[in-house]
């Protein structure tokens, strides 16, 4: 779908794009509105036209030529013989807002590559040109692909509007007229969202869930982690893509402790060490900042100094976490190098140190990230006691918002760990 | 064509303006249904339509007018390319505007390239036009009605239409009455032995008010028996909603739910993207809850709640409709409608694409308006079906797109199983879409595809557009067709159109009291246009527990 982003135009059928899998027996029809109204129309005749078809196709040389010249016999003719009709296949609505071009183009890209999983009908605005007079621009591509599982064919949408102008403040009365009745309307607003903005607030009024990516917040990830919290507080189903991205971390260091020398060593955390990536100046604490609050919400540590940086010159941040008399320090250290080379965001992880101390004891767990998987150790006393690796996936974020939209439901850790994060960031 | 109908058949109170609803005419008068008194002929059997209806003149009153134009005329035309009516069918036109028949024939024209859903073919249209004449007069004017007897005599030995006329007032409403007496002063309104009916079809406003309503009744029955008028709610002519009654009584899983032991509320919505659309001066008039909730909103509300009826027959569905409307509750206190009431006017905002103005700001309405273009309720349906279980209406112009729906909401299992999974358990739906998208879902729960157990629910959905591929007809069609085989089923009668004005009037008319009074508290919401309504409509339901659902 990148083609249909900013400056192309496209027309007919087969100017669409070549990134989606193409099967040789799918049927595709593009069409362009100008108006919330056009674009409603439009949608109806392109699936009447597709049902037609569809009829048309499964008729038998007799039915067709006794049905063709009459719609109203054609109708009577699909009551008695059995015709493979096209259905819309949407099991939601998935609302993009992008008001950059690239956001756009990287945002239609996600959706063509989800469409068999997820298939949807998919609504990408750009609202552009703020002060210019109100426009609208919507391009209508639908496809039926065969389903590989059963007999019928598979129907979905994406309609990528740009508006402009006054229009473009008033997005939820774009979106909305264009919504399926009764499918779940997922939002995803990729970039900074702008949280407590009535623009905002309109929009994820319309929906069911929220899709954000933590990870891509500009640098004052404190600000925007609490603007998500609130949003959370407000009792919006959220997932966040940053978040999901820090599984395989949580995984592993779980799993470290699953040992059972190593579980009650918990109880005994006094130091927290995470290096991220940093590969230009731009620094982003927020997963670093969402992984300390996870640790912190699942044992049970309050915050006693949030994140500083230790003085103007020093890169590192250091703050600290208190659990009874016990003190948990914190330290941040962005790198630039990282071991796979630059195509990591800033922000990601790219080591975590962990340390428990007793009097006879002491205990490390490490997770460093090699070239294609996370590496998981924990020794004690010096001695290494457990190893385990995880596969890293492509940095690619499909797999991601697949996975979002698979859990609908609110994640109570996810809202534990953030509540956490929000504290321990916002100093 | 005989009806063995007593003249004056309707049961009345005594007194002259009744408050309450009058009780209805005895079902059995209508069990002889005229129709049925022709003999079959034995040839129609298995074609498209069983009965075609008696050759006739359909008589237009206010043949220029709008509604003519949009929606008559285009009905009439579609009938007849369907080969749904005899070829003997003419269209007379009445109206005051002095035409000819060729300017008229050519206004018909125009109508249907710009308004039918499928355009004139010439072959058919020639035909068609033969059988189309126009005669100016008054409406008030007895001569007028005189000269119309006497055009419609020769149509009916030049044409063949054998005497039997389908009035259709498609005027103001100011005009009816005046109409309905001339036509029973030159005779017009009476029926042959065998052969020559007339019908009178009469068009929503009917009445603005349960005092105006009864005396536009009154006007009528003076002239027509009760069993040869049809009063128009084009609501009950969409595919739909006469699905409502299929899929009720035509299966055998739903019925046995549909009772207040399963069902938690009912949500009826009517909600429209538009807004007065011109016709300001007439809205100011009347307002949502006379032009939606008293007629389109109460008639979907009958046919959810009614119990079934004997017979798919006219009177016994009409029978079993009146008795709903007469189990609501139409004493309104004033504590009552400040409770379960909301109305509220919209002001400018964004609907679509488009920034429109507020209501007040709209052609021939007063700057300090008070009427309703949003109305919310919640009402109950007090018989042993449906006590205690709420029905929330709602109804507006200028709200965020055009829907139509009725959801049934059924209570949820009673101990929940599956507590521990991430999503919280829905309650199961029944959707029926109405408008746009027509067809029906049905919501439950299901498993996630994982190894884990998580519940989430999904849609079974069936659209009419996907599983049927011909045309619903026009609503307009199908009720047209219907006053002309005589079958008022879709109509509604004297008693209901009386019961929903006595339900809708009292709440009113609290308005306008609080109006006079201009107490600050009880003041009409507003609402942003595009928007689903005020905030005290979203209070309203939420106040027990419930929410609207999001459309």
């Amino acid at each position: 779908m990148a083609g249909a982003g900013e400056g192309s135009s496209v027309t007919t059928e087969s100017a669409r794009p070549a990134e989606a899998p193409i099967e040789t027996d799918s049927t595709r029809w593009h069409v362009r509105a100008r108006t919330i109204g056009e674009c409603v129309e439009q949608l109806g005749q392109v699936w009447t036209t597709a049902a037609e078809q569809a009829v048309r196709t499964e008729l038998s040389d007799e039915g067709k030529s006794s049905a063709l010249g009459d719609p109203r016999l054609a109708g009577h003719l699909d009551s008695r013989r059995s015709v493979r009709v096209r259905m819309r296949t949407s099991v939601l609505t998935l609302v993009v807002i992008a008001p950059r071009p690239e956001t756009a183009e990287r945002a239609a890209a996600a959706v063509n590559a989800l469409h068999q999983r997820h298939p949807s009908r998919a609504i990408v605005v750009s609202p552009t040109d703020f002060d210019g007079p109100s426009t609208m621009d919507a391009h209508i591509y639908a496809e039926c692909t065969p389903s590989r599982r059963s007999d019928a064919e598979m129907c979905t949408e994406q309609i990528l509007v740009k508006t402009g102008g006054e229009l473009s403040q008033h997005l939820s009365r774009v979106v909305t007229p264009l919504l399926i009745h009764d499918l779940p309307v997922v939002l995803w607003w990729p970039d900074d969202p702008p949280f407590g903005s009535r623009q905002f607030t309109e929009v994820v009024g319309i929906s069911d869930r929220l899709l954000v990516d933590s990870g891509s917040f500009h640098e004052d990830s404190g600000a925007r982690l609490a603007g998500l919290a609130t949003v959370v507080s407000d009792g919006v189903s959220v997932s966040d893509i940053g978040w999901l991205r820090l599984t395989l971390w949580r995984e592993l260091l779980a799993g470290l402790f699953d040992h059972p020398l190593l579980t009650r060593e918990l109880d005994h955390i006094r130091h927290v060490r995470i290096d991220i990536s940093r590969p230009t100046s731009t620094l982003r604490i927020s997963k670093a900042a969402f992984y300390c609050g996870w640790l912190a919400s699942r044992l049970g540590w309050e915050v006693k100094q949030p994140l500083t940086r230790r003085n103007d010159d020093d890169e590192m941040l250091t703050g600290s976490f208190r659990s009874g008399r016990r003190e948990i320090k914190v330290e941040l250290r962005p790198v630039r190098a990282t071991l796979d080379g630059s195509h990591r965001a800033a922000g990601s992880l790219v080591r975590v140190d962990v340390e428990a101390e007793r009097p006879r004891s002491v205990m490390r767990a490490r997770i460093t990230r090699q070239a294609d998987h996370l590496l998981a150790t924990a020794d004690w006393n010096g001695a290494q006691v457990t190893r385990r690796a995880g596969q890293l996936e492509p940095f690619d974020e499909t797999p991601f918002i697949a996975e979002a939209l698979e859990r609908p439901g609110m994640d109570k850790i996810f809202e534990a760990a953030l509540i956490r994060a929000v504290r321990f960031a916002s100093g | 064509m005989a009806t063995t109908t007593p003249k004056k058949n309707r049961a009345r109170t005594a007194t002259g303006t009744a408050k309450a609803p009058r009780t209805p005419p005895q079902a059995t008068v209508h069990l002889n249904r005229p129709t049925e008194e022709r003999e079959e002929n034995p040839l129609r059997a298995g074609l498209l339509l069983e009965k075609v209806p008696d050759p006739c003149s359909i008589v237009v009153f206010g043949a220029t007018g709008d509604l003519t134009s949009r929606k008559i005329l285009p009905a009439i035309y579609n009938l007849r390319r369907a080969g749904l009516l005899p070829a003997e069918t003419t269209v007379v036109g009445f109206s005051r505007r002095q035409l000819s028949d060729a300017d008229f024939r050519k206004l018909t024209r125009e109508s249907l390239d710009q308004h039918s859903r499928v355009k004139p073919e010439e072959g058919l249209w020639h035909d068609f036009a033969e059988g189309i004449f126009y005669e100016p007069g008054q409406f008030s004017e007895r001569s007028a009605y005189r000269d119309l007897a006497e055009r419609l005599e020769q149509i009916d030995a030049a044409r063949g239409t054998r005497g039997n006329r389908l009035f259709y007032l498609a005027t103001p409403p100011s005009a009816y009455e005046e109409i309905v007496e001339n036509l029973g002063q030159v005779g017009l309104n009476k029926q042959g032995e065998r052969e020559g009916w007339a019908r009178i079809v009469v068009e929503k406003p009917f009445g603005h008010d349960l005092e105006s309503a009864v005396k536009l009744n009154d006007a009528l029955v003076r002239v027509f028996d009760e069993s040869q008028i049809y009063r128009i709610d084009h609501y009950l002519g969409k595919e739909t909603v006469r699905n409502l009654m299929v899929f009720r009584f035509g299966n055998g899983i739903f019925e046995p739910l549909w009772n207040r032991r399963y069902v938690d509320h009912i949500q009826i919505t009517v909600a429209e993207d538009v807004g007065v659309e011109g016709r300001g001066a007439f809205y100011e008039e009347a307002g949502a809850a006379r032009d939606i909730l008293q007629n389109h909103l109460l008639q979907l509300l009958t046919l959810v709640a009614m119990e079934p009826p004997i017979a798919f027959e006219a009177d016994a569905l009409r029978d079993e409709k009146g008795r709903v409307l007469r189990a609501i509750d139409p004493n309104w206190t004033e504590a009552r409608v400040r409770a379960s009431v909301v109305r509220g006017q919209y002001t400018a905002g964004w609907v679509g694409d488009k920034h429109v103005p507020g209501y007040r700001d709209e052609e021939e309405v007063a700057p300090d308006s008070k009427v309703d273009t949003f109305v919310a309720l919640k009402l109950e349906v007090q018989n042993w079906r449906w006590a205690d279980v709420p029905f929330y209406l709602r109804t507006g112009k200028r709200l965020a797109r055009r829907a139509t729906e009725i959801a049934i909401q059924f209570k949820l299992p009673p101990l929940m199983l599956f507590g521990g999974t991430s999503t919280p358990p829905e309650p199961n739906l029944l959707a029926l879409r109405i408008q746009p998208d027509e067809g029906i879902m049905l919501r439950f729960a299901a498993k996630v595809p994982e190894l884990g157990l998580d519940v989430r629910s999904v849609n079974m959905d069936f659209t009419y557009g996907l599983s049927f591929t011909r045309d619903a007809p026009e609503a307009y069609e199908t009720l047209l067709l219907d006053a002309m085989l005589g079958d008022a089923s879709l109509f509604t009668r004297a008693d209901e159109v009386e019961a929903a004005w006595a339900i809708v009037t009292p709440m009113i008319q609290q308005w306008q009291a609080w109006d006079r009074s201009g107490s600050p508290d009880s003041d009409i919401c507003t609402y942003e246009a595009g928007s689903w309504g005020p905030e005290a409509a979203d209070q309203l339901i939420e106040h027990d527990g419930r929410r609207w659902r999001r459309l």
